[in-house]
């Protein structure tokens, strides 16, 4: 029942991918202006709290990722396409932010709207 | 160790002795499997292998234009895959732009190139601030960014995990591949460092 030495160390060698071999068309493309959604749910969220309801531009597309939120609650996969979402440090932290400086967060299609 | 010898175990210890127990006991874990994940991730895999990455990168332009391309398949090429390193992004450093990687919401981090985590890059105070303050924490670790200098956070929230490929220093241009790989330190490919050369200004001591 348990797996063996030469399993275990097989299995860190393949992992496990959260990529999605799916036909799933992107909303967005490189250069796109976007706004993230202000979400606050009682539950799992992988939108951090200090990127709600902020303005960013689309960086790249990683293609596309089961969505954690509704995998985690037994609500099936949703494939959807995951960004590199890019944010001036002036928009998250104000005139504190770094003039030039830049924050790329990770973001699930499903946080985002048009900006 | 020595030292510790004859003090109690703490309660944390206690738990995982009496967890570890009764799965081997139920049968639900083989004690040999334990003990070649931890043998595998304390002396086999770690940030050597994410610094021959970086080292091979520096000397052959057509295989950091993959890395940078497609870290995964690039970082393949040279045996460096597995758990926690399933989907890799690498992100190049420039005289122009310097970046770190942090995971604000846990700690991911890309296991077969770098090991496992260092514990202040799971710390509350480095994942809150680093996005906040990146050149005051950056400065904390000894490194201090020119104001012209860009500097870029990636947030590592999703499920890729993100290594720097960092400046190739100045001065190592008749370096081999085996001695720029040793130059290569973890916190270089964190980006909470810069690649140094020993003896020459901004290396670490």
């Amino acid at each position: 029942m348990a797996i063996n030495a030469e399993q275990a160390l097989a299995a860190t060698k393949v992992g496990a991918t959260a990529r999605v071999d799916a036909a799933v068309l992107p909303r967005f493309t490189p250069g796109t202006r976007v706004r993230t959604l202000n979400l606050n749910p009682p539950g799992h969220i992988r939108l951090p709290r200090y990127i709600r309801d902020k303005e960013g531009v689309i960086e790249r597309d990683h293609g596309v990722f089961v969505f954690p939120d509704t995998h985690a609650a037994g609500l099936g996969e949703k494939p959807q396409h995951v960004y590199v979402v890019r944010f001036s440090a002036r928009e998250l932290w104000g005139p504190q932010g770094g003039a030039k400086d830049e924050l790329l967060v990770d973001v699930w299609e499903d946080y985002l709207e048009p900006g | 160790m020595s030292a510790n010898h004859n003090r109690p175990l703490s309660d944390v210890e206690i738990r995982v002795k009496a967890l570890e127990s009764l799965l081997v006991e139920k049968g639900l874990v083989d004690p040999a499997a334990v003990d070649a994940l931890i043998d595998t991730y304390e002396h086999k895999v770690g940030p050597r292998n994410g610094a021959h990455v970086v080292a091979k990168a520096w000397m052959d332009p057509a295989y950091k234009a993959r890395l940078l391309a497609d870290g995964t398949a690039a970082i393949a090429e040279l045996g460096y895959s597995g758990i926690q390193g399933e989907d890799m992004v690498v992100i190049e450093s420039t005289p122009e732009t310097h970046n770190v990687i942090v995971c604000t919401l846990c700690s991911c981090y890309p296991w077969p190139t770098l090991g496992l985590p260092p514990v202040w890059f799971k710390s509350a105070p480095y994942r809150s601030r680093v996005v906040s303050d990146p050149r005051g924490v950056l400065k904390e670790f000894g490194l201090e960014l020119p104001e012209k200098m860009q500097v870029r956070v990636w947030d590592s929230t999703a499920e890729l995990r993100y290594m720097v490929l960092p400046e190739r220093p100045a001065g190592t241009e008749g370096m081999t591949e085996e001695q720029l790989a040793a130059l290569v330190t973890r916190d270089s490919m964190i980006g909470v460092a810069r690649v140094a050369v020993p003896g020459q200004e901004g290396a670490r001591t």
